[in-house]
């Protein structure tokens, strides 16, 4: 290990006389270091030059009125839905490893569940710009909310856009409470370690006087395991209720009762891999490959592969049942997919979400840092021309052959597209600056050091 | 029950089996209980044949109906028995290595099924009988160009094969399990007997999630061969999920009641077993409420008729039965943590989610028999009781065979000693 | 191993040491530095007997419950209330927004449609329960608690890093200073210490703080007065308009110029390939006269019927639109023509409709002629429609017919009829 420099301060040893401290000083000195790496830098201004791109396009937009973008009938949801959709997909992940590895006692989750937390909260945000942003009358979002209005209406709650409003807010809300909770302990950490007065008061306030009282600790578990079950149908439903926007139409294409369960195993198959895509340059600039290690990167490549056979599963299912239905709107939807004008894009999807996974049959490809990353990249371009495929590809081609019409997309698309990026990233970045980017407690807790060991029990 | 009068009853010819050396449990299934398995087995056959003399024929539409409610239901256990085992060696767990000799039984039983299935495939495929599948009617299949399009996939031939192929997978799928649980005895310890099992259940399970679908389809989904949903395999998925792990805790507590594995099994397993229950209520609730409100939703007349079916009459009363037995009940029954660790309450809900779960195969197969409104006959409890004794039947006689643990696992250690959250 | 503490580590606290130094005792604090010795510390400290004391770590030890003798919490009932509140506010909500107060037909579905209702009777439920959670946690364990006389021992700060600590409160029952520290000496603690009293850090809130929160509270009424203000008066000036692009959309009439458009037309033509109903004409037979395998349709489409209503129809079209120039009877000699043959203009002469040539000719090449036009005749599509196309040539086959039938065919009556 390289001596620490200026541009990586996080190389070098680890202060600490036990194992417990020695994760405490791993992830706390993220914190306190003087400066972030060099590489920090480098990737905030490339997010802060995203977002400025985000703002620019969004207020674009809303100045000239959504004609900016690509929609054209028949196509009335474009790159925004497909945006919307993959960004909620992305924040799947997250729960999934806070939540659902939880419930299954997978301990492994410790060194990564915290980033992804904040990965899902900031994958969330940016999921709802979008919905914001494309009613084409961006200042009257409140009217989706049943707030008494002066036109004595009420929301439409018949309406699965309706549902996404209080699905995807309560996903936010409820991450925000879990990341949050999850975090107690650990500003209490940064608290007892801060040098600076605001330091101090900050983490201060933020850790509400946590001092880890272990009666504090019981009903903080109990609570732990509540937000945990709680959040694991949660995000099974939010993601259902997204797949609802198409399901419940009758579109071909779109209607398939497969849809909640494909949509799941699609989000956490997408998130998966984003999670690895911020995971290996995080490990790497902030030090922190003896907590995320190659095991860790490994299960997630499995659990990659995993779920995307899910989501192969259910590609194939709508293909079997398209042709059992003998529906030929349903066919021909979906020969057009593989044969039509957008072939190209689903071609793409099935190469990234299907093929380009298959590596991680082999043992030296799951535990190759280069080939994680660089099909975890695929697999999120491949789950965003799932999207597209879903939504745009079928809208092109509908019922009646009068209402057939293309779609191509904008130069302001495909500015909101990548902004979003920078929104994501820049928040992304913040965090792991300023807030723990480890559960340490947690971690602490399932070292082979964490364990009492009694010996009147056996 | 007094572990000293078992043993003096067992008999002295047979060598000791090998105990399991910290509980100094028996892992051998005693005679005694092993004799169940006839007891069963009579039961099974005389269920199957009361159901015969009570629909007036093997042929009947009645008999066939009831017949396929209660096979659907029996099918279930042991195919999601080797889901589970598939998903134990998938997971790497360790906490269930306990119970996976149990689970592998249970899996193994499916030849069972695959007999069983004949009285169904036989007047179908051989006798070219409609009694229960419409599809084999040559005229219906033909009388417009939706059926007309798949008539060839309800071609005979192609039935039996496709048949053939998921109780050949099953077979081999579940009895693999079983023979490398065995060979592993043999190993001393070694980690790469299981670390190879784990590559080995990756393409076991996607093997396994087409069969279940596709025999899920050939089955149930085919009776209304108009009607079609994508979810369907997933949603059967869900009901052979939950009666395993019924019949598992059902099966350890008989194992521990007639003294067997007594020390082994403990509240920390039986625990799990309940939340898998309980999630999976929960799970099965989300696919039926999918399928349901999508198909409500759009109101396109080729798929709301399935559910239409099923509000016309009594069949609406039966529908919110349905729900209110296999959801809102089980979820508030099955949520406290207490009722999850003491044996009387979890053997109670074990027993009620297999009741309720045959009648969700009733809901789905009997509105294409009776469509005026909910008839039960006796002839479907004939059948139902019938294959009871059938599942105990098949799942005793493996189990006789085997030791009732898999001792040569190196995790088992950590799964005597595990701790639930 | 250290047991007792330091004057020089004294020295560390954080106190001011005049008022500290007299407070009371607050408890005694033993410090271990492996979770197994503070398990066992607190196995013998519940068998004392103590109940007002507390073990400290950085994170929860497996095993520590029972050893403390801590019973479950009641959070799991808290949250369940608060989930069937969530339940039953999803469902009043929906139930009375959309069933009752504003009731609008959507898409055919009935005012209260649960099925439609049921996933936002989900969310709220979890929103609602988790809110609970989080909030019942921190109420039952009694946070935020910014202030506690443990803060004041510098060691404690490791509690979040690598300690583990075990206080017994001096408020004890059994409390004894010296029996006490015995006990917890025989746990063999790293250190064993005294912990004082908070006699320095005041339990009020900050003075900036308040005002900060009164200030909050204060902005945060601003928008409800706002909304309060706008419901109870009334505005004389018209509504405010931001986005006039929106709320002043130019129109455009149907006759005038628009910049839109490349071809500056406001009004569109359908798009090609665009048929007005009813107007499909899919049947050749019916709107052309011509055989599905090509050439003229001998019979009449089957639409049409061979009937007496059909030959009457047939007459009227036939002497409204035809019998100008044709004729009555069909020869061609209708008054157009002979008006025309009076001014001697040079004039082809309207064809004799019953001579044999068109006797003999398909009825659909008929019908083509009088849809298109023929020589001088104009095609008369726009005035006559199919069906009466084909009923003015079923009269005409009559006419034709009639000229071919010899006077022995004619009944006695019809007969006299004849002049």
């Amino acid at each position: 290990m390289a001596t620490a420099s200026i541009t990586n301060p996080y190389q070098g040893p680890l202060k600490g006389d036990n194992e417990f401290a020695k994760i405490t000083d791993n992830v706390a000195r993220i914190m306190e270091a003087p400066k972030p790496p060099r590489a920090w830098y480098i990737g905030m201004g490339f997010a802060l030059l995203l977002l400025s791109i985000f703002g620019a396009s969004l207020g674009y937009v809303a100045w000239e009125g959504i004609g900016v973008w690509g929609h054209v009938h028949p196509v009335a949801w474009g790159f925004p839905i497909v945006n919307f959709v993959f960004w909620v997909g992305i924040g799947h992940a997250g729960t999934l490893i806070s939540a659902i590895l939880f419930l299954l006692r997978q301990n492994w989750r410790t060194a990564i569940n915290r980033f992804a937390e904040a990965m899902t909260i900031f994958a969330v945000i940016c999921a709802a710009t979008f919905p914001g942003v494309h009613i084409g009358r961006p200042w009257l979002p409140y009217w989706m909310f049943p707030i008494p209005n002066q036109m004595q209406m009420w929301p439409q709650f018949r309406s699965p856009l309706e549902w996404d409003v209080f699905a995807v807010g309560t996903y936010a809300t409820v991450s925000i409470l879990f990341w949050f909770m999850g975090m107690i302990p650990d500003f209490a950490t940064f608290r007892d370690r801060s040098t600076s007065t605001v330091r101090r008061m900050a983490y201060g306030i933020l850790a509400l006087g946590w001092r880890g009282s272990s009666r504090q600790w019981h009903r903080y578990e109990r609570a732990y395991l509540l937000l945990a079950a709680l959040a694991t149908p949660l995000v099974l439903s939010v993601h259902s209720v997204v797949s609802f926007d198409f399901a419940t139409s009758q579109l071909p294409g779109w209607h398939t009762t497969i849809f909640p369960p494909y949509f799941v195993a699609g989000a956490i198959f997408g998130g998966f891999a984003m999670v690895l895509v911020l995971a290996i340059p995080a490990r790497e600039f902030f030090g922190l490959k003896r907590i995320i290690t190659m095991k860790h990167l490994e299960l997630m490549a499995k659990v990659i592969l995993g779920t995307g056979m899910l989501v192969g599963y259910a590609y194939a299912m709508e293909m079997f049942i398209a042709w059992y239905s003998g529906a030929m709107f349903e066919q021909f939807a979906f020969v057009n997919r593989a044969f039509g004008n957008y072939a190209w894009s689903y071609w793409t999807m099935i190469f990234c979400n299907v093929m380009a996974p298959q590596v991680f049959w082999f043992k030296k490809m799951r535990t190759n840092i280069w080939v994680i990353f660089f099909i975890s990249i695929l697999v999120n371009v491949g789950m965003w021309f799932e999207r597209f495929v879903i939504i745009c590809t079928s809208l092109t081609r509908d019922f009646l052959p009068a209402n057939w019409g293309d779609f191509i997309p904008t130069g302001v698309d495909y500015a909101t597209l990548g902004g979003s990026f920078g929104l994501f990233f820049t928040l992304f970045l913040l965090f792991c600056r300023y807030l723990p980017m480890v559960a340490m407690a947690e971690m602490k807790a399932f070292i082979p050091e964490g364990h009492a060991h009694d010996d009147d029990h056996h | 029950m007094s572990d000293d009068k078992k043993q003096d009853k067992k008999p002295t010819k047979k060598p000791a089996r090998a105990r399991l050396d910290a509980n100094g449990d028996l892992i051998q299934l005693s005679d005694e209980a092993g004799s169940v398995s006839n007891t069963a087995l009579v039961v099974g056959v005389a269920g199957i044949a009361a159901a015969v003399a009570l629909s007036g024929g093997p042929m009947t539409k009645q008999f066939q109906h009831s017949y396929l409610t209660a096979y659907m239901w029996a099918l279930s256990i042991s195919v999601g028995g080797v889901w589970w085992v598939t998903l134990q060696h998938l997971f790497g767990s360790r906490a269930s290595v306990v119970m996976r000799r149990a689970g592998e039984i249970i899996g193994a039983s499916v030849w069972v099924m695959a007999i069983l299935a004949l009285p169904l495939l036989v007047p179908a495929l051989v006798m070219h009988s409609n009694a229960l599948f419409p599809w084999v009617n040559h005229e219906y299949m033909h009388s417009n160009h939706v059926l007309h399009a798949k008539a060839g996939y309800f071609n005979s031939s192609f039935v039996a094969a496709r048949m053939v192929l998921y109780f050949g997978a099953w077979i081999f799928i579940a009895n693999f399990w079983l023979k490398k649980s065995l060979e592993q005895e043999k190993t001393s310890g070694d980690v790469g007997f299981y670390k190879r099992l784990q590559g080995n259940s990756a393409p076991a399970m996607i093997v396994f999630a087409l069969v279940v679908t596709f025999c899920a389809m050939d089955f149930m989904m085919s009776l209304d061969p108009i009607w079609f949903s994508t979810i369907f395999g997933v949603y059967y998925f869900a009901t052979c999920v939950l009666t395993f792990h019924s019949v598992l805790v059902l099966t350890l507590m008989w194992l521990q009641k007639t003294g067997h594995i007594k020390k082994s099994v403990t509240a920390e397993h039986y625990h799990d077993l309940g939340k898998m229950m309980f999630a999976f209520t929960a799970f099965w609730t989300y696919i039926c409420f999918s399928q349901f409100m999508l198909i409500w939703y759009a109101n396109i007349p080729e798929e709301t008729h399935w559910f239409l079916m099923r509000m016309e009459g009594t069949w609406q009363d039966a529908s919110e039965l349905l729900v209110l037995t296999h959801f809102v009940i089980p979820f508030f029954g099955m949520m406290s943590r207490s009722m999850k660790r003491h044996a009387g309450p979890l053997r109670f809900w074990a027993f009620y989610v297999l009741a309720v779960c045959w009648f969700d195969m009733y809901w789905l197969i009997a509105p294409n028999l009776h469509k005026e409104g909910m008839v039960f006959t006796l002839s479907d409890l004939a059948a139902w009781i019938g294959m009871m004794g059938m599942v105990a039947f098949g799942i005793i006689v493996g189990a006789k065979k085997v030791p009732l643990i898999a001792t040569g696992d190196p995790r088992l250690k950590r799964a005597l000693a595990f701790e639930n959250i | 191993m250290t047991m007792i503490t330091t004057e020089s580590e004294r020295d560390k606290d954080m106190t001011d040491h005049d008022s500290q130094a007299k407070a009371p005792l607050h408890g005694i604090l033993a410090e271990y530095d492996t979770p197994t010795a503070v398990v066992k510390a607190s196995k013998k400290v519940r068998d004392a007997g103590y109940t007002r004391w507390d073990t400290y770590t950085p994170f929860p030890i497996h095993g520590i419950e029972k050893a403390m003798g801590i019973k479950m919490t009641r959070l799991p009932w808290i949250v369940i209330c608060a989930a069937l509140l969530g339940l039953t506010t999803a469902t009043v909500l929906q139930w009375w927004t959309n069933a009752v107060d504003y009731r609008w037909i959507v898409s055919g579905k009935p005012f209260w449609s649960w099925p439609a209702n049921v996933p936002i009777m989900f969310e709220l439920t979890v929103l609602f329960s988790a809110f609970a959670t989080l909030g019942g946690m921190l109420f039952l364990n009694n946070l935020p608690l910014l202030a506690h006389p443990l803060d004041l021992k510098e060691r404690f700060r490791r509690v979040s890093d690598d300690r583990f600590f075990l206080l017994i409160r001096a408020r004890d029952a059994q409390f004894d200073e010296e029996e006490t520290r015995k006990l917890l000496l025989e746990t063999a603690p790293v250190v064993l210490d005294d912990v004082q009293e908070d006699r320095t850090t005041s339990a009020q809130i900050p003075r900036p703080l308040i005002y900060v929160a009164v200030l909050a509270v204060g902005l945060s009424i601003v928008p409800f007065a706002l909304f309060a203000k706008a419901r109870a008066s009334t505005m004389e000036e018209g509504r405010r308009h931001l986005v006039w692009d929106m709320d002043f959309t130019p129109s455009y009439k149907a006759q005038s110029f628009n910049p839109l458009f490349e071809d500056g037309r406001s009004m569109r033509k359908p798009p090609s390939g665009t048929v007005a109903q009813g107007h499909l004409n899919a049947d050749d037979h019916l709107h052309l006269g011509k055989l599905p395998g090509g050439g003229w349709a001998t019979a009449l489409p089957r639409e049409i019927e061979s009937s007496a209503q059909t030959m009457e129809l047939g007459q009227v079209k036939f002497e409204t639109y035809c019998t100008p120039c044709h004729g009555y009877a069909g020869e061609g000699n209708g008054m157009v023509h002979q008006r025309a043959t009076a001014l001697k203009q040079g004039w082809v002469p309207p064809t004799n409709l019953l001579e044999e040539r068109l006797y003999y000719q398909p009825a659909g090449e008929l019908f083509n002629t009088i849809t298109h036009g023929i020589r001088n005749m104009p095609g008369y599509a726009s005035q006559l429609d199919a069906e009466e196309r084909w009923a003015v040539i079923l009269y005409l086959r009559a006419l034709q017919e009639s000229r071919k039938t010899p006077a022995s065919k004619l009944t006695a009556e019809e007969r006299g009829q004849l002049k």
